[in-house]
This record gives C-alpha cells, structure tokens and sequence, in this order.
C-alpha cells in the first residue's frame, strides 16, 4: 500500500487515455498494443545505442523518429521534443555528444513508461 | 459524417508498416471510425510480407510506409512496393504514408499510382481516416458507374433486338 500511494506520488509519463478513448471497451486490443510497446521500445532503444557508438547519423535519425510515433500513441508528450532534437542533430549529422545526452533522457524516462505500462497491464490481463 | 458510407461488400484493408506500435493502433482506429463499413484489416511488417499475400486476396486498399527498412534493412521501401502492387493489381487504391513532408516522394507516390499520400503527425490517424473516406467514395462511385454501364449495354441490345424484330417483321412482310 505504501508502495502504491509513493507510485501515485511521482507523476505518470505515460498518459493513455487517447488509447483507452480510441480502442473503447476493447481491451484486449490495448492489451495487444502495450505488449507491442513493451517489445519494441527495448530494440529501438538498442538500435539508437549501437548506432551512437558508431556515429551512425542515418540511424539515429530513422530511430528517433519513428520512436516518435510509438510514444506519441502510448501519450508519452515528455518525449517528443526529446526525439525531435535527437532527429534534427542526427539530420544534420552534427553534436555526437548532445545526441547522448538526449539517448540518456530517453532511456530513463523510456523506462519509466515501460514500469507504467507493465503495472497498467495488469488490469487488461 | 460516415454515416454517409453504407457499403455492403468487405473492404479488405492491407497496412504495411515496420512499427508494430504504430499498426495496432492504426488498425484499431480504422475499425472503430468505420464501424458501419465490414472491413477485413492485415497488417505486414515489410512490403515483401505483404505481396505473399496481395497475390492471393487483391486487397481494395493498401496503406503503405515509405520507410520500410528500419528494422529489416534489406527490405524494399514504399515505392518499390508501390510499382509491385500496381503491376499485380491496378484496381487497388494505395495510401502513401511518409514521415516527412517530402515533395520527393509524393511525387514519386503518384507518378507510380498512389491514390493519396499522408504526412505522419500526431494527427496522423484522423488524416489517413478522411484519405480512407475519399478512397471509399471513389470505389462506390466506380461501382455505379460499372452498374450503369452494364445498364446501359442492357438498353442498346433491348434496342437492337427491337429494332431488329422490326426489320425481320418488315422484310417477311416484302417478301410475301
């Protein structure tokens, strides 16, 4: 109980009333989509690390971009200035060390969504 | 504003797109903003998935990314899809969906016969929805117009069966 009053403390990063209001009572569609999320976001995430190592402006690019999508759809708002900048940069492949510090905001609040949704699935199981 | 729409034959949709996210979702929307339409919806990670099956159900609608080697950096992009599907069928409508707004490749989407093409926003699905609209009504339109053509070849033979009834009825009549 303790445990839950803290959680409710922090604000949410996720808000996921635009899919709960487009999918209605369907709830195994939502379901299926936070499943989804839960699978891609990791991947995505891995692709943008591998791919600042290498300096791979292209990448970054298609990534962060179409990682604006997924979180767009999961009301992750936080996250879309962050994936714009990182888009730009990577476009005008140009500040390797700011693309990693935007990377290391992703990544904490990419996981911060994936807590969210992983306790939010437990009532569409 | 849908309401408008009663088609009664199914529409078979076909999405084509490397973001899983973004297809649920999509496939989701659509069935809840056409909800009076019977729509049958596949979804396809990569354009070479999705022409396996194209071959064997000519879906009316495709609706088809631009990018499609993110995640399979082999795969073809939209627009090679795009020839692919016209060439196996020029009857299916094809929606080009594209993250940037780029003049490039729309044009190249309607030189290679896309039927729209919708820039992703945040907006995204209700745009590519009224691009859904458009192409719908265009396929009702395309049945009248098939309907009234076959009604049309009906009268011109009724005519000709007439007119020729008439002549045979005339050339007995001479030749008596």
């Amino acid at each position: 109980m303790i445990n839950s009053k803290h959680e409710k403390s922090i604000e949410n990063v996720c808000d996921l009333n635009y899919l709960k209001e487009m999918m209605g009572s369907k709830k195994h569609l939502i379901n299926e989509i936070m499943d989804a999320f839960l699978k891609q976001v990791p991947e995505e995430l891995q692709s943008i690390k591998e791919a600042i190592t290498k300096t791979d402006y292209a990448i970054i690019k298609s990534f962060s971009h179409t990682m604006k999508s997924s979180v767009s759809i999961m009301g992750v708002s936080k996250l879309t200035p962050v994936l714009q900048e990182m888009e730009d940069l990577a476009t005008k492949e140009t500040d390797i060390e700011k693309i990693k510090e935007l990377n290391d905001t992703l990544n904490l609040i990419c996981k911060q969504a994936t807590e969210e949704i992983e306790r939010e699935k437990m009532n569409y199981a | 504003m849908l309401k408008i729409l009663k088609m009664k034959n199914e529409i078979n949709i076909f999405i084509v797109d490397d973001n899983n996210v973004f297809t649920l979702a999509l496939k989701a929307d659509i069935a809840n903003a056409f909800k009076t339409i019977p729509l049958k919806i596949n979804i396809f990670e990569t354009g070479e998935k999705c022409m396996e099956k194209f071959k064997e159900e000519k879906p009316d609608v495709v609706i088809l990314d631009y990018y499609l080697n993110k995640k399979f950096q082999d795969a073809a992009n939209g627009i090679k899809v795009l020839e692919w599907i016209k060439k196996e069928n020029p009857d299916t409508h094809v929606i080009m969906l594209t993250s940037d707004d780029d003049i490039d490749v729309a044009l190249k989407s309607f030189h290679s016969g896309a039927i729209d093409y919708v820039v992703k926003t945040e907006t995204q699905f209700r745009k590519i929805n009224y691009s859904l609209i458009n192409v719908f009504k265009i396929m009702e339109a395309k049945r009248y117009e098939k309907r009234y053509k076959n009604l049309l070849v009906g009268v011109y033979v009724f005519i000709a069966l007439i007119v020729g009834a008439v002549l045979a009825i005339r050339i007995s009549e001479h030749s008596l």
